[in-house]
């Protein structure tokens, strides 16, 4: 229990860190905001105006206490090129983009684990130098260089999945009660939208999820190499164990933990390179949203996004220490 | 790739900005070995000059980090108590956001240029060294060879100039291959999405932007730039690695 408590009290003070962070951009980096409100042409009297009607008056402290409790309460301002509020825009963005992680992270969890284990049983084979390498290589892939090469030869010359969006134009109309059509999908009972979802969703996810399978195959295929050298190997082997048992039932199941965290981490790390790909596929999503904010230096909204992947990130890093202390106490306090 | 980086100006065959309508999208060939762009402008000749564009801003985030990095850690490793529990924990939270996200919001402040992608990286890239040689210091200050050094009266200074940065040395250089390659990626991220490095200028990342509404009439506008940045950080990759098994004394005694 104190571990957990602990961890929220971290994560709070992240959050703390976060919103610190988020107002140096919003409110000191860019010059004197003021200035920029009031126009080109205002005068200085237009000018204290401005910054009086603004607070920008108030001392350091007060205006970040102000901002924070404004953020606190989901207000993260109006953006100037949608017109709306920048939590409702972001309300609406983040579903398909959580849904583009999520499958990118089910293709990284899917070929990083099975070969990560393979690697270690057999350390030191060809199959385990050539995962090795291949995995190292793998880690310096621009992400959207494969986007767009997958797109292209995948989608666009060979027509094997859709060149870009989210649904076909015959199901444009396709509304859910959650924002994630794949649930969404799921619940009406509607599998042909759920196809043309998955058809469109595996090329984005694909190429998002290829950098971080590198890591990850090196991060499993590093704790399983550990997990094998363990005395309880030896001693299950010496009981007769068959190799399936030793593997899935002792080594995997002890190995996966300390690559969890890993995972959990590039979880936020994925939702941020968004921005790689949603753009080149054409997909609606946070990523997307926060280039056009970008080109339209529209630092509020910008700065939303930041708001949203860091808390995104601070939550799913709880989470995970958190089940990870749920499932094993006693390791979890020993790392 | 240095090499390359330093040379690549006086070998390359051609102008890398000089527009020529006559020879757009022209196929790889003898003249142009990888193909012309949309403007008619020889794509090996502005790989060649990105790379100096591309090697010489991830070397000025990774300097700059690794100096700010350490002088921060070793600080906070000799003060101790309460000041280190607190800039740990800044650099914890900080070393967690995505570097990307928070690189972008830093070029939303800053203004879309290569020299604001560069603060951009460096505000976002200073935790992984300062809680690294925070680390190594306090390992170092822990040694017994350092307590008879306390008694004999040796100067702050000289225990760091003499004792912890020959001891980091070998950690941080390994830290600094393996980090090459994800800089060299984000920076050309960053200027892909058109936050850096501005069109028409040879970097790596904008080059691949500039090709992309040519995929379909000439694959090797997008191709060969996105090969030089693969390439280049795999590399990296490899010679990092290669010092860690070499060099880290962590990685034998763990085995």
């Amino acid at each position: 229990m104190r571990y957990v408590l602990e961890r929220i009290a971290f994560s709070l003070f992240a959050l703390f860190i976060l919103i610190f962070i988020t107002f140096l951009l919003s409110h000191v980096v860019p010059g004197d905001p003021a200035i920029a409100a009031a126009g080109p042409n205002a005068g200085a009297e237009k000018i204290q105006l401005v910054r009086e009607s603004m607070g920008l008056d108030k001392p350091f402290h007060v205006q970040f206490l102000v901002y924070g409790a404004k953020v606190l309460a989901g207000d993260f301002g109006t953006s100037w090129f949608t017109h709306q509020p920048i939590a409702d825009d972001i309300m609406r963005e983040l579903p398909p983009s959580l849904e583009l992680v999520v499958m990118a992270m089910l293709i990284n969890l899917l070929i990083s684990f099975p070969i990560g284990l393979v690697a270690a049983r057999y350390h030191g084979s060809n199959f385990d130098n050539a995962v090795r390498v291949v995995a190292i290589a793998g880690a310096g892939v621009p992400i959207f260089w494969t986007a767009i090469l997958l797109q292209q030869k995948l989608a666009a010359d060979w027509q094997l999945f859709p060149v870009a969006g989210r649904l076909s134009f015959a199901n444009r109309d396709f509304e859910g009660a959650t924002g994630f059509y794949i649930l969404d999908s799921l619940v009406q009972m509607r599998l042909d939208v759920f196809a043309d979802l998955m058809m469109h969703i595996f090329l984005p996810a694909l190429a998002l999820s290829l950098l971080f399978t590198a890591v990850g195959v090196r991060i499993t295929r590093t704790a399983m190499i550990s997990e094998f050298r363990k005395d309880y190997v030896v001693m299950a082997r010496a009981k007769g164990a068959s190799e399936a048992r030793i593997m899935f039932r002792h080594v995997f199941r002890n190995g996966a933990t300390p690559s969890l965290t890993v995972f959990g981490m590039q979880f936020g790390w994925m939702l941020g390179a968004t921005v790689l790909v949603e753009e080149i596929f054409g997909r609606p999503g946070i990523g997307r949203y926060a280039i056009k904010a970008v080109t339209q230096s529209d630092i509020h909204a910008v700065v939303g996004v930041v708001l949203v992947v860091g808390l995104v990130f601070v939550i799913s890093n709880m989470a995970i220490d958190i089940i990870l202390y749920a499932i094993n106490p006693r390791k979890t306090r020993e790392d | 790739m240095l090499v390359l980086a330093v040379i690549g100006p006086y070998v390359a065959p051609f102008d890398p900005l000089a527009i020529d309508f006559r020879n757009r999208l022209a196929e790889p060939s003898l003249t142009h070995i990888l193909g012309t762009d949309g403007s008619g402008r020889d794509v090996l000749s502005r790989i060649l000059y990105g790379a100096k564009l591309t090697i010489l801003s991830t070397v000025t985030v990774i300097a700059t980090v690794l100096v700010f990095g350490c002088i921060l850690g070793i600080f906070s490793a000799f003060v101790g108590g309460t000041v280190d529990n607190f800039l740990m924990r800044i650099a914890d939270v900080w070393l967690g956001f995505p570097p990307l996200i928070l690189a972008l919001g830093f070029a939303a402040a800053l203004g879309s240029s290569l020299e604001a992608a560069i603060m951009a990286l460096i505000f976002s890239w200073w935790p992984t060294y300062a809680r690294l040689s925070r680390m190594i210091t306090v390992d170092i200050l822990s040694k017994k060879f350092v307590a008879s050094a306390n008694a004999l009266g040796v100067s702050t200074f000289r225990k760091v100039t003499h004792y912890v940065l020959p001891n980091a040395f070998d950690v941080l250089i390994i830290q600094v291959t393996l980090d090459i390659s994800a800089v060299m990626l984000a920076i050309s991220g960053l200027s892909f999405i058109g936050v850096g490095a501005q069109v028409p200028a040879p970097e790596w990342g904008a080059m691949i932007a500039e090709g992309r509404s040519f995929t379909s009439k000439g694959w090797w506008i997008v191709t060969f730039p996105g090969l030089a940045i693969f390439i280049t950080a795999m590399s990296f990759n490899l010679i990092g690695d290669m010092l860690r098994r070499e060099l880290d004394p962590t990685l034998i005694t763990r085995q």
